[in-house]
Formats: C-alpha cells, structure tokens, sequence
C-alpha cells in the first residue's frame, strides 16, 4: 500500500512539474509551479513539444490581425530532466529548442536553442489528515541564454533573452477522493536583454544597447482529479501572468523587450500512465490566451513523453 | 536526516534573500538622453557674424533692439534681478543648467531626433484594407501628422541646422556689434555654473536657438507645440540662472530666433514638400512610365497592398545645393533576369541562407526602420558626438548640423529622383519566395536610401572632422552593406548609392568652403 501510494504520487509529481513546464512557454519555455516532490535518487527525463499559434495580437490593448504575419507559428522541443536529491529537496533543468515562423510576409523566422533553466524545489511544510493533505512549496529558478538569438526581433525573436530569477510560493489540497486544488504564485525577476542598436524608443529615447525586460508575476489555479485506476489524470487551469511595467506596443510598430507583456489563459491537460511499461507516460494539454497585452492571443497545443526511474536503490 | 533537513532550510532561506537582494539592487537606469558635460569651447569664432548664411540674405535682416548701456539703471536692475534669481536656485534647477549646458544646439538636435523616432510609424491598415494618410490639417486625427519617415525626417533635421546656422550668425554678428559682456563679467561676485568665454553675451545665443528650434520644430511636429514650449522655456531659465546672462540678452536672443525662423520657414511651405506624396493615378503613371522605359516596375508587397509608395514627389523638392537631379542620377540598372541581375540576387540568396551573427549586427545596428530616429538621425547622433569630441561652440555646431543635414535631405532628394524614375523591383518582388531580417520599405530598390544618405553624410563629416574620415567612410560602407545583409537591397543599389551620396555631398561641400567659416 505504501509503495503504490508513492508511485502514484511520483506520477503526479512528475505530471506537475512538467505541465508547469508547458504553461508560460509565451515567454519562457520553464516555470516548475508544481505541488509534490520527487524521491531521493528518482530521475525522470522529459521530452516535450509545444506548438503555438496566433492569429491575432494585442498592439497595446487593441486586438487586431496582421496580414503581413498571418499566423505565426512556434514550435518548442523541450527535453527535460528531473532529479530527487531528496525527498523534500528536488533540481530540474531544461534546454529548450524554439523555431518560430510566419505563414504570411517577407520577414523570416528564428530558430535555435533558447535559455538553459535550473529549478530547485522545497517542501518545507506538509499537514496528512485522514480526510486529503495539505502542503507547500517554495520554488527558486534561474535561466540565462545559450545561444546568440535577438530577442529585438519581434514577434519571432526565440525568447527574452535575459537572465530569469524566479521565485515561487506553491499550496496544494488533496482530497482523499485524488480531486486536488492547487494555486501559485511567482515573482519573475528579469534582467536586462542586449539589442543590436545603440538606440530605441520606448515611451522616449534610450541612448543604450540595453532593454530593460520588465519582470512579472504570475498566478495561477488548478483543479485536477485521477480517473480509470489512476491511470488517467485530468486538470483544468487558470494562469495570470502580469508586467510590473514596461510600454505598449504603438500602432503598427513591432514589439520590443521592453514591452509590458500581459496574458490571461486557461488550459486542459491529460496524462496517460500505460500499464504496459512502468515508468513511462504520455501526456497532452491545450492552452488558450483570454485576454492579454502586446503578446500574441496563441492557441497552444502540447505533447510530450517521460520516463521515471531510480537512479540508486531506495534507502530506508 | 534533521541536520540535513536544516541544511536545505538555511540553502533555500540563502536563495531567497539572494534574489530578493538582486531585486533590489538591479534599479535599470538606462540613459534617456546623452551624457555629457559642459566644456570649454575650442575656439569662439569671433569672426562668426562675417560666415555666409544659407538662407538669410542679410545678417540684419532680423533687427534686434539696441541693448541697454553698461552703466544705466536698467542694466543694473537687470544684473539686480539675475543676481536674485541665481541666489534663490535650487538643485533641481542647477541639473536643468548643466542638461542645456552651454551648447544647446546638441539638445535640440536631441530634441529632433526623439521626435522623429516618436513619429516614425508608417499608417496601419483599415478593416475596410484601405489606408489613411496623416492630415496635416489635422495633425492630432489618427494616423497622426507627420509620418516622420526618412525624406520627412531628413527634412525637419534641414531645416533645424539652416535655421540654427543662419540665427546663430546673426547672434554672433549683434554680439561683437555689442559686445556687452556676460554677467559674471560685468559683475564679478555673479556664481556662473558652465564654463566661461569670451564671447559677448547680447544676444543669447542658448535663446537665439531656444527660439528658432521650438518653432521649427513645431511646424515639423505640430502636435509638440506644448511640449516645445515647455523645452524652450526650460532652457531659457537655465540661461538666466547660469551666470551668463540678463533677462534682456534673453528676450532680444528669443526675438532673434523667432524672426529667422519665420523666414526660414516660408521657404519650407513652398519647398514641394506638400505635394510630395502624390495621390494614386500620378504614382500610376509614375509606374508606367518606368514600365514602358525600362520593362519593370516595382510593386508594394504588403497585404493589404498599400496603393502609392512613400512620397513619389520627393524628388521634386527644391534641394538645397544640388544645381541638376538629373546630372547625380546613377546609370540605369541591371535588367531583371540578366546576368548581372542574377549574380545580385544569388548573392541575397546564399546570405540569406547562411546569415552571421555579424551580419545581423550589422543589419539590425543600421536597420534604422520605424520607432527610429531614421538614417539622417542616426548620422545626427555621430555628428552630435563629434561636436562634443571637438568642443565645438554653438555656432560651429550648428555649421555642422546645417551643412550635414543639407547634404544629407539633397541625398534623399536625388535618390528618391532615383527610385521612382527607374521604379525598380524590391528582391522580395523580383526573387521568388525570398525572405529577410529587414521589413521591406514602400518604396522601389534603386537606389539604396541608406547608402546614399550615408555617404552624403560621411563626406561633410569627412570635410568638417578630418581626423574621422577612416572611421565615418567605414560607417557608410558598413551601412551600405546592412542592407544587403538585411535582404532589402541588391549589391547595386547600395554600391550606386554611395556614389550618388558622394557626389550630391560635393555640391554642399563647394557652398561650405565658400562660408568663411573655414
């Protein structure tokens, strides 16, 4: 009984970590907001495809299409791995691989690797009652660019390209029934990102190379719940992800770094554990943009496959 | 297990405060204008009220009022209230001073540059897949008067430079007829907070320029009125506070200004600017006239397809030193499809395909598109930085900024003479599937904008700043090449377009070196 409680539990620890992985891919392909941990010693290897499309952006506020883009697709391959130091204390990296094109105009597209991210994770508190459990989470990452792209080419730019402190504060109830809520919240400390000109006007001149990337919070809230044997898990989410400044895009102009990057979206995700080989799964999810501010209004479908597995034997 | 469980708290505890720490420590100030200090000018040029003016025909064409003697009441009292004024600054103040500093004209070249970059986004499409055209008799009706694209830009930054240079002569010509002395010199125990010199102080030439930019300005940025009023005014009280100068240097510097400007400006209203974007059956017959001379024609790509490219008619804007458009107007290009063609356009392709990181330095560092002080602008800023290299005064800032920005608006005059005669095809239009890193501009390929603005530039820098030749030849050479590496200009374009620049700038530098400034 012991044993399977802990397979399942790894199953959504791993399931969470990398649907938080999928979840603000807009801007960064990473952000573990998940609720659980992984065992000491358990790896787990991911590999995941994101694709994302819009059809519409906001320039500023306003909603609007452009013939000249099209659709602008952008496909993510993210492998990924996680790691239990120990049971309250996990790392997890990734290397994410971005292209992005239009269907329509003369710019070309990116392609390249992204930024390398590096997560460490924390429980420092858990309340088991016979009724559900209750827990929390802290969460501290770093990301920093690995390849030469431009982030001073939007809407195609790969990423950011700035150095990414994130901070995150994670409570989760679960119900005995396996029906659990989840909420977050994170503080984005961005950095700076390098143009390739010495001046851009943003709500006025700047005699620099240097764009202030505005940092953001972001928010979110999800219910799930295991279905057929706990074979199947199911979640449902509402994430917020808001600028703590920046400028708006003006009217027919290109977006820049410096923009305040707002988006309100909901998703959907599936996860199927075969019976068949212990330690893989598959996993689907869907991605809609509500609302939002000088970013595209995407519509992103994921996929990826893991496989989870003890490193070293358990210690007792 | 409890010792490593601490462990973990007291890492996890570290972390926090680390990024929390570089939260507060990362405060992004990025600087919003450029940094420099007050110098001592190289040279005065007490000869300047002798230079020829561009425009003006006589240096006393703007009378100023005879200023009051050294030794009457109304000097003193003057003296009296400045000493009163600078006794009351306050630190706020004493930053607006060392800001205008005693060389304005780089502020107001500044001041210039920010609103043509504010002003540089080309009109958005209508839902109905129309477009609508700035108004200039109703500059605040979206899309908003100007569209400050390059042939606007170049223009406004003209006009700046004659007005400053022609108003800047005059003050230099009252102040030696004068010769009343600055304050801190008619009045020893006067605090003056920028370096000293011996030029005159009647008229102000900080208000001479206050005055001629903000209106120059407000009639190339209409809807700036307020702000330019504003800037105006802020410079004229750092002049009162600085040490330098009574109120009435500042009011006969201010009325100076006003008066060149207004007469400077009367050329602007009949210069053609105004007919310069030609409604769509002129830009048709435009069209077919390439097309029936030469067997091509260019075609804007956007969708929806914007119906008339930018400002067909600028080449027919008088120019201010170029005698015969016709005579600068490169040979005709390469025929579409011929051989020569070919070799340009494969060479679009294997960059295109094979792009370096440095090439896209390159590109984007020129790229000078929308939200952008344009090419003139950019060469503005090397002009404005050489100026402060060489400790230039007012005056002689201003000499670079007129002849430059001449040079530079007789460039895009040639070159779009150029392009709308030969009308030729942009390589998005004329290679199949070809794609860039630059947005394609709405107007033809032949020749290179950039290319000719630049070397038109880089000539009179060349005349004026010797020892920056090397350098500022590389510039133009490296912005002719961006284009190529940006995929909206073939080989040709750019390698006519210096050529052209070379040779407009020629007819600029033959007027300079006749100026007496030299």
């Amino acid at each position: 009984m012991h044993i399977k409680f802990k397979t399942l539990k790894n199953k959504i620890i791993i399931f969470l970590v990398l649907t938080a992985l999928f979840q603000t891919a807009i801007l960064k392909a990473q952000t573990p907001s998940d609720a659980l941990m992984m065992e000491k010693n358990e790896l787990c290897i991911a590999l995941i495809y994101q694709n994302d499309k819009w059809d519409e952006y906001w320039e500023g506020t306003l909603l609007r299409d452009n013939q000249n883009i099209g659709v602008l697709t952008r496909n993510t391959f993210m492998p990924m791995l996680a790691y239990g130091v120990t049971k309250k204390f996990n790392i997890m990296t990734s290397l994410p691989y971005v292209e992005t094109e239009a269907s329509r105009g003369q710019m070309v597209g990116a392609s390249g690797l992204q930024d390398f991210g590096i997560f460490i994770k924390y429980q420092p508190y858990e309340l088991k009652k016979e009724s559900g459990s209750l827990s929390t989470f802290i969460s501290g990452g770093f990301s920093l660019p690995v390849s030469p792209y431009l982030s001073d080419y939007m809407p195609f730019s790969l990423g950011l390209r700035t150095q990414e402190f994130s901070l995150r504060g994670i409570i989760k109830y679960e119900h005995k029934s396996g029906i659990y809520l989840r909420g977050s919240y994170a503080y984005l400390h961005r950095t700076t990102t390098e143009a390739e000109r010495d001046y851009y006007y943003a709500d006025g001149s700047h005699y620099t190379t240097t764009m202030d990337v505005p940092s953001a919070s972001t928010a979110d809230l999800a219910l799930g719940c295991w279905l057929l044997n706990k074979s199947i898990q199911l979640e449902a989410g509402y994430i917020q992800q808001s600028a703590f400044s920046g400028d708006d895009i003006r009217r027919q102009n290109a977006g820049q770094p410096t923009n305040k990057m707002d988006m309100t979206s909901g998703n959907a995700r599936l996860r199927y554990f075969p019976n068949l080989i212990k330690g893989l799964s598959f996993m689907a999810g869907y991605s809609e943009v509500f609302s939002g501010r000088n970013i595209g209004k995407s519509t992103i479908i994921s996929g990826g496959i893991t496989y989870q597995f003890m490193l070293k034997k358990a210690q007792s | 297990m409890i010792i490593n469980s601490h462990f973990y708290k007291s890492t996890i505890v570290l972390i926090m405060f680390a990024i929390i720490m570089i939260t507060q420590g990362c405060e992004k100030d990025l600087p919003r204008f450029v940094a420099f200090e007050p110098y001592s000018f190289s040279n005065v040029d007490n000869n300047g009220g002798t230079w020829k003016q561009v425009h003006m025909t006589n240096v006393e064409q703007i009378k100023i009022d005879i200023p009051a003697a050294p030794d009457s009441d109304v000097y003193k009292n003057e003296i009296a209230s400045a000493k009163a004024a600078i006794s009351s600054m306050t630190t706020d103040d004493e930053e607006i001073i060392q800001y205008w500093g005693n060389n304005p004209i780089i502020r107001w070249n500044e001041i210039a540059r920010e609103l043509a970059a504010k002003y540089n986004l080309i009109p958005p499409p209508n839902a109905d897949g129309t477009y609508t055209l700035p108004d200039p008799a109703n500059p605040g009706k979206f899309p908003y008067f100007p569209f400050a694209h390059p042939p606007y830009a170049s223009r406004a930054y003209a006009y700046l430079g004659v007005a400053q240079f022609d108003a800047l002569i005059a003050a230099w010509h009252y102040k030696y007829k004068f010769a009343r002395p600055a304050l801190y010199k008619s009045d020893a125990t006067v605090k003056q907070s920028l370096p000293t010199s011996d030029t005159p102080s009647y008229p102000s030439d900080g208000a001479v320029i206050a005055a001629v930019s903000r209106e120059i300005l407000s009639a190339m940025f209409p809807l700036e009125k307020e702000y330019l009023k504003e800037k105006a005014e802020e410079s004229k009280e750092a002049l009162l506070l600085s040490g330098l100068h009574v109120q009435s240097d500042i009011v006969a510097g201010d009325s100076l200004g006003r008066g060149i400007a207004k007469v400077v400006l009367q050329r602007a209203a009949g210069d053609g600017m105004k007919s310069a974007q030609t409604p769509k059956p002129i830009s048709d017959s435009i069209k077919n006239a390439a097309f029936i001379r030469f067997g091509w024609k260019w075609t804007n790509q956007e969708t929806p397809e914007r119906p008339v490219g930018l400002t067909p008619f600028f080449g027919k804007v008088k120019t201010w030193s170029v005698p015969d458009l016709v005579a600068v107007r490169p040979p005709v290009p390469p025929a579409i499809g011929s051989s020569e063609f070919i070799k340009a356009a494969d060479e679009l392709k294997n960059i295109a395909k094979n792009l370096t990181t440095d090439q896209r330095k390159i590109a984007n560092w020129w790229s000078d598109g929308f939200n952008t002080t344009t090419p003139p602008g950019h060469w503005n800023k090397f002009a404005s930085d050489n100026i402060i290299k060489y400790k230039y005064n007012p005056l002689r800032s201003a000499r670079v900024f007129a002849y430059m920005n001449m040079a530079i608006q007789d460039a895009g005059i040639s070159c779009w003479e150029t392009k709308y005669y030969y009308h030729y095809p942009r390589p998005i239009e004329a290679i199949p599937g070809f794609k860039g890193i630059l947005g394609t501009p709405n107007f033809p390929s032949y020749t290179s904008g950039h290319s000719t603005f630049s070397a038109a530039a880089a000539a009179i820098l060349s005349y004026i700043f010797p020892n920056e030749k090397r350098q500022v030849d590389e510039w133009a050479i490296e912005a002719a090449e961006s284009r190529i590496y940006g995929g909206i200009h073939y080989r040709f374009d750019s390698e006519a377009g210096l050529e052209q620049g070379r040779k407009v700038a020629a007819f600029t530098i033959t007027k300079a070196m006749a100026d007496g400034a030299n």
